[in-house]
Parts: structure tokens; sequence; C-alpha cells
């Protein structure tokens, strides 16, 4: 359970760092979602699955949905059908 | 202004806000009317030192940006010496407050999970602002993006136009066969977290996370229309508001019954409460996404 635990807070970390990182914005919102994703693990780890459940629900789906749509609105999404 | 008798004082102030009154004191008329024309300086001027400015804040900002994130990462690492160790029986996290919390919340409020008692019941008040922050986020996000006959353009309603028939032409199967697949699992999944958040972990907040964004995985894969044939702006209104107003009537009678010592059965108005939360978190989700994609609900 612990080397788990500490493979994902170094899952965190690579994440937190690799995200202001990426060149374009798109890497930079997915690997975001990817530390929100390790974080509501963690959560339910920490024996709260509350937190987990919003984690996932809100962290992961609404605001990857809010940050794709506002990439979109500002053209930021090169390669995609609407560009 | 022709008319500008015959409008009414509401009107005024509304066209006030608007910006689409003109400035009716003659002292502003004549001081914009007299104001110089601004004088136009020669374009390879003002590149010259746009560019000087440019170059000046890329050197500053690299220098700058790593300052603040050695500086934070400072701060923060002095904070967490100072943090107790995780999960010591002698934290101060372990007072008297938490203590009666787990003790009696299933017999004060009747919800089995201590977590959903606590905050629908315990700190309602603060789940109440909560709620209304995320009510006027939706409603501030509404004035800046919505779309209606005074702010949209013709070359926006083309490009809306030509997104639509992109969409009829090549349907993204992979998207409606899963959508069609998981859509009724989610909302099913989404009204279990949301009524069942007294006895297993969930509760409003993230059941409504769930709901809205189940509508928003239909909405995206089917097209808004088919949705908002449903759940048209005044249903989604009165949703919204409904179940504002219903969590502050319920905690209302919760509070002035018991200050005023009435035995009431607690057990439906957690139900309440819970619903009342979920209904305002989904339209806000939702209403964020009809908001940024399309403009209109």
């Amino acid at each position: 359970m612990t080397i788990l635990e500490n493979i994902l807070l170094a899952g965190l970390i690579i994440c937190a760092a690799a995200a202001p990182l990426c060149k374009r914005l798109l890497a930079t919102v997915i690997v975001y979602l990817a530390f929100s994703v390790i974080l509501a693990v963690l959560w339910s780890m920490l024996q709260s699955p509350d937190l987990a459940i919003t984690e996932a629900a809100v962290g992961t789906g609404i605001s990857g949905i809010l940050f794709f749509l506002t990439l979109k609105k500002i053209r930021a999404l090169k390669g995609t059908r609407d560009e | 202004m022709s008319d500008g008798r015959e409008k009414s004082a509401w009107r005024r102030f509304a066209d006030w806000v608007n910006g689409d009154s003109e400035p009716i004191d003659r002292t502003t008329q004549y001081v914009m009317n007299r104001r110089p024309p601004r004088q136009e300086e020669p374009p390879e001027l003002h590149e010259q030192r746009e560019r000087l400015r440019l170059k000046k804040f890329l050197g500053l900002y690299p220098l700058a940006a790593g300052f603040l994130c050695v500086a934070l990462i400072a701060i923060l690492f002095a904070t967490v010496i100072y943090i107790p160790p995780f999960g010591q029986p002698g934290n101060p996290t372990n007072n008297e407050v938490s203590r009666h919390y787990l003790e009696y919340t299933e017999e004060e409020t009747g919800a089995t999970n201590a977590v959903t008692g606590m905050i629908l019941s315990y700190r309602g008040f603060d789940t109440l602002g909560e709620s209304c922050v995320l009510f006027l986020a939706v409603s501030s996000v509404m004035m800046l993006l919505q779309r209606d006959k005074n702010n949209t353009d013709e070359q926006t309603l083309h490009r809306l136009r030509r997104e639509d028939a992109i969409e009829r032409t090549h349907p993204d199967n992979i998207l409606r066969k899963s959508a069609k697949l998981l859509t009724p699992f989610i909302l099913l999944f989404a009204l279990y977290v949301l009524f069942n958040g007294e006895i297993s972990p969930g509760g409003g907040f993230s059941g409504g996370a769930i709901l809205g964004g189940g509508l928003i995985l239909y909405s995206s894969a089917y097209g808004p229309e088919q949705l908002s044939r449903l759940l048209t702006r005044s249903l989604y209104d009165t949703v919204r508001i409904t179940g504002l107003m219903a969590y502050a009537l319920t905690y209302g009678i919760y509070i002035f019954a018991g200050a005023n010592g009435i035995k009431l059965e607690m057990e439906w108005m957690m139900i309440v409460i819970d619903l009342a939360v979920g209904l305002v978190v989904a339209c806000t989700i939702y209403g964020f996404y009809t908001m940024f994609q399309r403009g209109k609900v």
C-alpha cells in the first residue's frame, strides 16, 4: 500500500511539473486532468471516498470539459475538425 | 433619443445599464464635442517602441517566474515543516467538535454518513452560501456569453450553421454509440449518489456533478437541439431557482424548528436539501457547458 502511495505521489509531482512545461495548451490540459485522476485515487486511499467522488466528477470531468470548450473558443485546438 | 420623454424610468435605467443611452446633460456633450482628435504617431516609431517593450518583457518574464516559483516553494516547505504528522491521535484536528460530529450525527440528523450529515445540517449555511455562489456564477456567465440579436453578427451565425452542417453530415459514431449506451447508467448512478448520500459516500455536490456530466455527454453526442427540446430555457430557469429556494426554505424551517425546540422528522428534510443542492450543481454545470458551446440553453 505504501509503495503504491509513493508511486502515486511521485506521479502527482511529475504531472504538476510537466503541466506548465508542455508546448501545446491541449497537452497541458490533459496532463492537468491526469493530475486530478491521481489525486482522486489518493483521496480514496486516504479513506475519504466523498472527496474522491467529487474530485473525479468535478476535477476530471467538468473542469476538463470547460477547459476544452475555452480552448475551442480561443481557437487553440489546432488540427481538429473545427480549424 | 427622440422619444426620451415617453420612456419610463425603468426603460431609461435599462438603457443606461446596457450603455445605449446618450449623454443627456449638456456639459458632457460639450466636453465630448470639444475633445481634440487623437494624434497619430508614425507607425514605424510605434512598432519600434512596442518591439522594445516586448523585448524587455520577454527578458524579465522568466526571471520573475523563476523567482516567484522558488519563493512559493520555499514558503510551502517552511509551512509543511510545522504541520503535525499525518494521522496521529494528538493532532489539533481531533478535538471535541469532530468527536461530537462523529458520535451524534446519526442521532441528531438521521444521516448514517457523517460527512453528508455535517455538510447539510451542522454546516448548512456554509453549503447554502456555496449554492448561491454557483447560482451567481452561472448567472454572470449568462450575462457575458449569452447570444441574442444585439450581440450576434452574421459571421457568428454563419460559423454556427457550418458547424451544424458538419455535425449532421459527419456524425461521430463512436461518440453516439457510447453515449447511447452510457447515458442511462450515468444518470442512474447520479441519482443513486444523490439520494443515497446519507448512507453511502456521495451527496448533493458529487451527485449533481455526475448528473450534469451525463447531460453534457448526451448533449455533445446528439447535438444541443435534442436536449433543449426537453430541457427548455424556462424549465432550466425554473429548476435552478426552485432548487435554491427549496434549499433556503427547508433549511430555514430546520433552523427555526431546532432553535425553538420543535421536534421534526429530519429524514425527508435531508433528502430535500440533498436534491436541491444536486439540482443547483447540475444546472450550473450544464449551463456552463451550453453557454460556452452555443451561447444559449
